[in-house]
């Protein structure tokens, strides 16, 4: 029982991470732009097939990151031929538009890779196996690898975003985009990279899932609303939010697995009912963003 | 100002529109495009389509109660359309299942009001729960994404509670009513499924103009244009919103009513993402601003899907692109750019709908919910 529960914790933590990546790249275009954007499940769902399709040609490694890379530019476009249109308009305008290219997304996916789901290549040696501790086995990719990269990943943003002066004008533009664009600053070049980061931290998490999930059309309709859930569980805009509200909802609903199978997909949901009644902004939520 | 109220001016078109949508539908007598070819008598299949249409018009009417007129996003409003099709199909059907050690039976019965009323009495005791929870604790964007992840909960039960709802394959072969003083087989003929739902939807749809024409249904409209000032006038906003979303949330549960002794299945994707996506894709294509915009909307939507899907099976790329392109170009939909065309002409109106100046003015505000000032 106690090997089963450490089992799941750990699941749990892989998925988490993932939650965190795919949130964090959520919450930073909606804490500084008010966009919200429903096709960011697809970009995940883009990255995971990408990293799918690279990784027999240019080897494990190099596919992560030439995928999630790709779907950065792939956002940065998004943002400047589309999302950019909307601005001054009320942010639900944002929802439906990605509603909309989000349908547009899966049907191309559906029709280059086909409905069915595909199967990831064989990681290389050093990641397939696991290391045994006592008891315990942890496989080396799931546990080691996949967590390892998204702790490093949220280091380097956590130091772009607090440390830097691209982080202070990304800060400042939170509070009052027009008073930094006074300052002179190139508000709209920010928010095009910001949006760049955003989609490469969820192209970047779909590469990372494509090994151990299966990979099909509709993991972005899946992802999109977990993520949502994460985020509004964390806090809109808040770094620690993501964080937290991605670990919380991963190791619970693992831990749901051994306690009431049917009910896994609920948890994220029973939680955010819960933070809903004790605390609506979010764990690190602030008030009064995007009453 | 909205042009003066004509009620039976406006319901009089909405049942001659209703009557001869079998004939515009794709392929039908008055069609107009030659892909499918007219011809006469009707094919079922048109009459099935006209069905179709008139229930998901329904459905995107009732959505757009919230959305258009209160000004607040739903994006999880299947979830309605799934629990009135479900409290219908059990209610036929009868249903033997466990909850926890408690055995639960029904034997079923082909009432097709008391189905009903079971449908919204189920229909309007989660939309009260929800409203209760989520109103008072957010609005905007946020409001959106917490409707969209309760829709998830509706679609994850029916999804996962097999005893109940059969699970992923959801429940078929459920029997259509009789109708009180009509023969027993009445139900089993395509154009008496539409007449029937023409019927019901027509009335769903006055009772819809008559609360959006009434002193609440402008107090809605205050709320929309500005929360603050609405409660400075002594309304009790949120009373009012929690009450908007329960009473929109009954038009998708007799819609989804409609669909069970339409379609006699049932499955979970009812309640999907995708269903509350079609509501809203829907209203806004025929315009949220106006009365009429969200059942225009289901006719273009089910119009255009059904001459798409005939050349390609990626036909929601066709319809999701359409939509996006509206949302950036043309927010008003088709009956705002009609609206336009009354009242400015072809040439400004086409070139409201292509500057990016009178999008951002409020004078549009009249018929949309546009930016909120005074916050």
């Amino acid at each position: 029982m106690l090997h089963q529960i450490t089992d799941q914790i750990f699941n749990g933590i892989t998925l988490g991470m993932l939650y965190i990546l795919v949130a964090l790249g959520l919450n930073i275009i909606l804490g500084l732009m008010g966009v919200i954007n429903y096709s960011h499940g697809a970009f995940f769902m883009l990255g995971a097939y990408v990293a799918y399709s690279l990784a027999p040609h240019v080897g494990f490694f190099p596919s992560i990151l030439l995928a999630a890379i790709g779907i950065g530019l792939l956002g940065m476009a998004f943002e400047a031929l589309l999302v950019r249109r909307l601005y001054g308009r009320l942010p639900e305008y944002t929802l439906l538009l990605t509603f909309g290219t989000a349908l547009v997304f899966e049907q191309i996916v559906r029709y280059v890779w086909g409905d069915d789901a595909v199967r990831y290549p064989d990681l290389p040696g050093w990641l397939s196996g696991s290391i045994t501790i006592g008891a315990y086995a942890f496989p080396v990719y799931k546990d080691v690898f996949l967590v390892g990269m998204t702790i490093a990943i949220l280091a380097v943003v956590w130091f772009l975003i607090n440390r830097t002066n691209m982080g202070v004008i990304i800060r400042a533009g939170t509070r009052d985009a027009e008073m930094v664009q006074i300052l002179g600053i190139n508000m709209p070049l920010m928010f095009t990279a910001v949006f760049g980061l955003g989609s490469f931290l969820a192209g970047l998490a779909g590469a990372l899932a494509a090994p151990v999930y299966a990979i099909i059309p509709s993991l972005a309709s899946q992802w999109v609303i977990l993520t949502f859930v994460v985020v509004i569980v964390g806090g809109i805009g808040s770094f620690w939010g993501a964080v937290v509200g991605g670990l919380i909802i991963g190791v619970l609903s693992s831990l749901m697995e051994l306690v009431y199978p049917p009910a896994v997909e609920l948890t994220g949901f029973l939680i955010m009912g819960l933070i809903l009644l004790v605390r609506p902004r979010g764990i690190f939520g602030v008030e009064g963003l995007f009453e | 100002m909205t042009p003066k109220a004509r009620p039976w001016l406006t319901l009089l078109g909405i049942a001659v529109a209703f009557g001869l949508l079998p004939l515009v539908m794709p392929g039908g007598t008055l069609d107009l495009y030659p892909f499918a070819g007219a011809r006469f008598p009707l094919h079922d299949g048109f009459i099935d389509l006209a069905t179709t249409t008139l229930i998901f018009a329904l459905f995107a009417l009732g959505f757009n109660l919230l959305f258009g007129h209160t000004g607040e996003l739903s994006f999880g409003h299947a979830m309605f359309f799934s629990l009135g099709a479900y409290g219908t199909a059990l209610f036929t059907k009868g249903f033997d299942c466990y909850v926890g050690p408690m055995h639960v039976a029904f034997g079923g019965a082909s009432n097709a009001f008391g189905a009903l009323a079971v449908a919204l009495g189920i229909v309007t005791l989660w939309a009260w729960f929800v409203a209760r929870l989520i109103v008072p604790r957010s609005s905007g964007i946020y409001y959106s994404m917490i409707t969209m992840a309760f829709a998830q909960v509706i679609y994850s039960i029916t999804f996962h509670w097999g005893d109940l709802t059969g699970g992923e394959d959801g429940i078929q072969g459920i029997d259509r009513p009789h109708l009180p003083g009509l023969p027993a087989d009445w139900l089993q003929d395509a154009t008496h499924v539409f007449i029937f739902t023409a019927v019901i939807v027509f009335v769903a749809v006055a009772l819809n103009y008559w609360i959006l024409h009434s002193k609440f249904g402008s107090v809605l409209h205050a709320i929309r244009e500005n929360k603050q000032r609405a409660g400075f006038l002594g309304y009790d906003v949120n009373k009012y919103r929690v009450n908007a979303f329960v009473l929109s949330a009954l038009f998708p549960g007799i819609a989804g009513w409609l669909w069970v002794y339409f379609q006699q299945s049932i499955n979970p994707d009812a309640g999907s993402i995708d269903y509350s996506g079609r509501a809203v894709m829907m209203s806004l294509l025929g315009g949220i601003g106006t009365f009429v915009g969200p059942m225009i909307g289901a006719f273009v939507y089910w119009d255009l899907q059904n001459r798409v899907s005939g050349l390609t099976k990626y036909w929601p790329a066709t319809i999701g692109a359409v939509f996006a392109f509206f949302v950036i170009v043309a927010p008003g939909g088709i009956a705002g750019i009609a609206g336009d065309l009354r009242r400015y002409g072809f040439a400004t109106a086409v070139r409201r709908v292509f500057s990016r100046e009178a999008r951002f003015r409020s004078d549009l505000a009249d018929e949309l919910p546009v930016q909120k000032s005074g916050t």
